[in-house]
């Protein structure tokens, strides 16, 4: 038989057990058909992050030395099914140890498919998934982003989800009964069984075209040798920064050219500059350093230096200042400060329509408080999606 | 001694320099507290600051292939050689100054480690560097509580009951890590009576540490901080709590905010009202919010708050000083 490969992108540590356990019941439901497996994390994503973009992998094949030829390479470089569990990935990644942003559909395989579990509807998904030149389809799998935490486990019934619509998907690869087996044997729970099942019929598949997709170029740099490298490894350091952008006054820092950190963000503060204090909290506590210092004492937020860890919309001290809003809303990186000085009425509609658009009841980022997983996972449908 | 660079305390946050020296572009997690750390410790050094790191996070993250966040100087050096890289560095540049090879003009020396550098490995190398008088340097420890750069491994700084890679709580055992925090900054202020400053911080409490870090590159010799910096990886929480974290970790009495200047101990800020009397918020407040904490029972609960209270209590200094056996 021919050999499978899918990936699972995912958030560093938030979705690490759930892609973890998405890509092992793929092989132990493999080996239930007499097939070989086998499961693992790429090795240039550990040590993960928090919400750092990760891969795991699973390969699937017919027997051991068909599996260890396809292992001979240092990682897959295709796969039949790149399987997104967060569609705010969908603009790119920008792995931990990889430069620059790649498509979240650069591995898929001519006709293979993309499958995202989001609330999106496909239109709205290929506005941020970069074109490609090959045909692949779109499959979307209704459902939030599932974002446990490292050391307690949110069984909200994504995992098994996943298998389920994966058996609609790629039935060659491995079959719904064979996934429902494995299910069984693992949590030895029939609701989880029901989940698989209603995600094999209600997993929704568009074709997407070559050339259909956001045509932005993804941001990329060439790496340097070891040949070009200075001795002792010596590398320059960063510039010292100046005023606000260039001018007099304020602070603007010099960026790493090589490390931007937005592809880690699932929300984004917006600033509502009309009630800032400028207490200076945002700036202070930023720990990615993100904030430009404006003149005359603002806090601009840079979104290409943002990771979205919500620290300032924490600290902050006015109520409604700085929002999370989801990364779904944006469309571009661009400066807040830049347009409020442009047009302040007109940002000040745009800051509104963002919050109303974006701006969630709850947190999806992980653990909050001892048994805030069980009180969640109580309100959970079996099989959910709208 | 040479002398030191003139740094003067900054009175409020809005003193704060608006320079970035340690600027964005590291790979750290959303919400790292350790990598505030770094952007503090820098901002209150300013330029003509040379900063070391040991193996952990705060290198591995930061400074991955042909990259950096550093506009200062920076070097690596290994996972349990802060003390002697500060000290090396130190004494190289007293040399190249006295042989008139470079300018001579105070140039700060920071070396930092994490807990697993620090308090676990480092530990002899940093105690040689406090003993050397003549030369002036900061060690500073950015403890997140385990060795989170390698996923999260019991350090000797973990705390009691801690889930991590090492102490899974298990059906038979649910209490997997049975060793309580290492008091380090405590042990090396006793240890070494000559070191002329030695102090703990929380990012949390940004002018405060800013301060401890200007006091400790101008009061002249080697010197020595300990932060603790909740994280968000190991310590399983939503990464927009790291602020609130350490404001808890602070205002329940787990962390002791203090200073030792020339042997004179200080309780610094919220830790000084509370050793007045003020009262402490229960542990829980701060336990429950951490999935690492997750399994523990009502009972292991208490159990924490009841050495929390003995710190308090019975300890001649909280946090610093335990009760020696002459006390009742």
């Amino acid at each position: 038989m021919a050999t499978y490969a899918v990936e699972v992108v995912y958030r560093g540590i938030f979705q690490k057990s759930l892609s973890r356990n998405i890509c092992r019941s793929i092989v132990l439901a493999s080996r239930l058909e007499g097939k070989i497996g086998t499961a693992f994390g790429r090795y240039g994503d550990s040590p993960e992050r928090n919400g750092i973009p990760a891969k795991y992998f699973a390969v699937v094949a017919g027997d051991p030395v068909e599996l260890e030829e396809y292992l001979a390479q240092y990682e897959p470089t295709e796969v039949d099914v790149s399987i997104v569990v967060d569609d705010t990935l969908c603009k790119g990644v920008e792995s931990w140890a990889w430069y620059g942003l790649q498509p979240i559909n650069a591995l898929t395989k001519p006709d293979g498919a993309v499958l995202v579990t989001s609330y999106q509807e496909p239109e709205q998904l290929k506005e941020d998934i970069h074109v490609k030149d090959q045909p692949y389809d779109l499959a979307i799998l209704k459902g939030s982003k599932s974002f446990s935490g490292l050391w307690v486990y949110k069984d909200d019934h994504t995992d098994v989800r996943i298998l389920g619509a994966l058996a609609r998907i790629c039935p060659d690869m491995v079959g719904l009964d064979s996934y429902k087996e494995a299910i069984l044997q693992q949590w030895g729970d029939q609701r989880k069984v029901t989940s698989a099942e209603r995600a094999f019929e209600r997993v929704r598949r568009s074709p997407v075209e070559p050339g259909e997709g956001n045509p932005a170029e993804p941001f990329s740099f060439d790496l340097p040798g070891w040949e070009v490298m200075e001795e002792a490894l010596v590398i320059p350091g960063i510039e010292p920064g100046g005023g606000f952008r260039g001018g007099e006054g304020g602070f603007e820092p010099v960026r790493s050219s090589v490390f931007k950190k937005f592809s880690t963000r699932t929300m984004r503060p917006v600033v509502n500059f009309e009630t800032c204090t400028k207490c200076t909290l945002c700036w202070l506590q930023c720990p990615d350093s993100c904030f430009d210092v404006t003149p005359d004492g603002l806090y601009d937020a840079n979104m290409e230096a943002c990771c979205g860890c919500g620290v300032c919309e924490d600290v902050c001290p006015v109520p409604d200042c700085i929002t999370m809003v989801g990364e779904e809303a944006f469309s571009d990186n661009d400066s807040q400060h830049d347009h409020w000085r442009r047009d302040r009425d007109d940002y000040m509609g745009w800051l509104r329509d963002k919050i109303a658009l974006g701006k969630s009841e709850t947190r999806s980022h992980g653990f909050h408080h001892v048994g805030q997983y069980d009180e969640e996972s109580q309100t959970v449908e079996v099989g959910y999606d709208d | 001694m040479t002398t030191t660079q003139q740094l003067v305390p900054l009175r409020g946050v809005k003193q704060s320099p608006l320079e970035e020296l340690f600027t964005s572009g590291h790979r750290t997690c959303q919400g790292c507290e350790s990598a505030l750390v770094m952007k503090l410790m820098i901002k209150a050094a300013g330029p003509r600051t040379i900063v070391l790191g040991s193996t952990g996070c705060m290198y591995v993250a930061n400074t991955t292939y042909y990259s950096t966040p550093w506009v200062v100087p920076w070097m690596h050096t290994q996972l349990g050689s802060s003390g002697s890289a500060a000290l090396g560095t130190a004494a190289g540049l007293k040399a190249l100054m006295r042989k008139a090879k470079m300018k001579d003009e105070p140039i700060n020396v920071i070396a930092f480690c994490g807990d697993g550098g620090g308090a676990d490995m480092g530990l002899s190398a940093i105690s040689a560097a406090l003993t050397h008088n003549e030369y002036n340097l900061l060690i500073l420890l950015y403890d997140n509580e385990s060795y989170a750069n390698t996923d999260i491994q019991v350090s000797g700084s973990s705390p009691w009951g801690a889930n991590s890679t090492f102490s899974p709580p298990g059906t038979l055992h649910r209490i997997m890590n049975r060793r309580w925090k290492k008091n380090t900054a405590g042990m090396l202020a006793a240890g070494h009576p000559q070191a002329r400053y030695i102090a703990t911080g929380c990012a949390s409490y940004a002018t405060d540490m800013m301060n401890k870090v200007r006091k400790a590159l101008t009061i002249g010799g080697p010197t020595f901080m300990h932060t603790l910096d909740p994280c968000p990886k190991g310590w399983d929480y939503d990464p927009m709590y790291s602020h609130e974290l350490g404001v808890l970790a602070v205002q329940t009495g787990i962390w002791v905010q203090y200073e030792v200047e020339d042997g004179k101990i200080t309780l610094n800020g919220p830790s000084k009202v509370l050793a007045r009397g003020k009262k402490r918020l229960p542990v829980e407040e701060y336990l429950k919010r951490q999935g690492r904490f997750a399994h523990f029972t009502p009972e292991d609960v208490a159990y924490f708050q009841s050495q929390i209270d003995e710190m308090w209590e019975k300890w001649w200094i909280p946090g610093v000083v335990p009760p020696g056996p002459q006390d009742p």
